[in-house]
């Protein structure tokens, strides 16, 4: 079969491809599936405008509150 | 070496969103980065990759320094865009589409594949480059792998001639 990137694996491999580290021909995969599918375009840019904003957010910037609410959600995330 | 480059409608690359100088009476403005491929540097299409990369405005590019040609792109350390390809606009966009579609219809009818019947038609609004991958993965699922590289070599040669490119 001709190598193709399904629209599930654009969601498993997004941010690698957006660290840049997929290999040249994975990226072009990548590339080649978001360049037709208008929902993974989409999703891509999502992913790019979230890191963009998450990306100024400094840990002062988070209340306590909600800060320990999210360790607890991260710790108990394999668990469940 | 001259090859072409899709652009969104606002004139930025589809992936990087660099924003490339235009032509204006002449070409535009050089464009150097260091040639690594899908990373940094010139990417480009040969006439035979135009189908894997339709986007929504074509120009021509000129290319200069060690190109690397990779499977369906080529990669520069240096570019510029000569000229706009005219006749790629949203009138021809359509029409390869529905080149497509129809391409699409026949290869499922005679392989027998019907089921891709219901994918064809409600995938014409997002454009040629699905329409493309649609009827090359019919052709591939009849024909194997080499009937799907067969197909998007049928999409080059038609786009060429539709748009006088050599």
């Amino acid at each position: 079969m001709a190598e193709h990137v399904s629209c599930q694996e654009v969601v498993e491999l997004v941010t690698d491809y957006l660290d840049r580290a997929l290999s040249g021909e994975q990226a072009s995969l990548f590339e080649q599936h978001v360049n037709f599918c208008d929902g993974c375009d989409f999703y891509l840019e999502q992913m790019r405008s979230t890191i963009a904003s998450v990306g100024r957010i400094t840990e002062r910037d988070v209340p306590l509150e909600t800060r320990d609410k999210l360790l607890a959600a991260f710790r108990d995330w394999r668990r469940s | 070496m001259i090859a072409y480059k899709f652009l969104r409608s606002d004139g930025t690359g589809a992936f990087t969103r660099f924003a490339w100088p235009l032509p204006n009476g002449g070409p535009g403005a050089w464009v150097d980065a260091p040639a690594d491929p899908c990373r940094s540097g010139i990417h480009a299409c040969r006439l035979a990759d135009l189908p894997y990369w339709a986007g929504r405005v074509l120009y021509e590019i000129e290319l200069a320094g060690d190109i690397v040609a990779l499977g369906t792109k080529v990669v520069a350390p240096r570019g510029r865009l000569v000229r706009r390809v005219a006749a790629w606009d949203d009138a021809f966009r359509a029409t390869y589409t529905r080149h497509c579609a129809d391409r699409a219809h026949e290869l499922a009818r005679e392989s027998g594949l019907e089921r891709w019947e219901e994918v064809i038609e409600p995938s014409i609004p997002e454009g040629p480059a699905l329409l493309g991958f649609v009827a090359a993965r019919i052709a591939e699922q009849a024909g194997g792998v080499e009937a799907y590289y067969a197909e998007r070599s049928r999409q080059a040669e038609w786009l060429a001639a539709q748009l006088g490119l050599v």
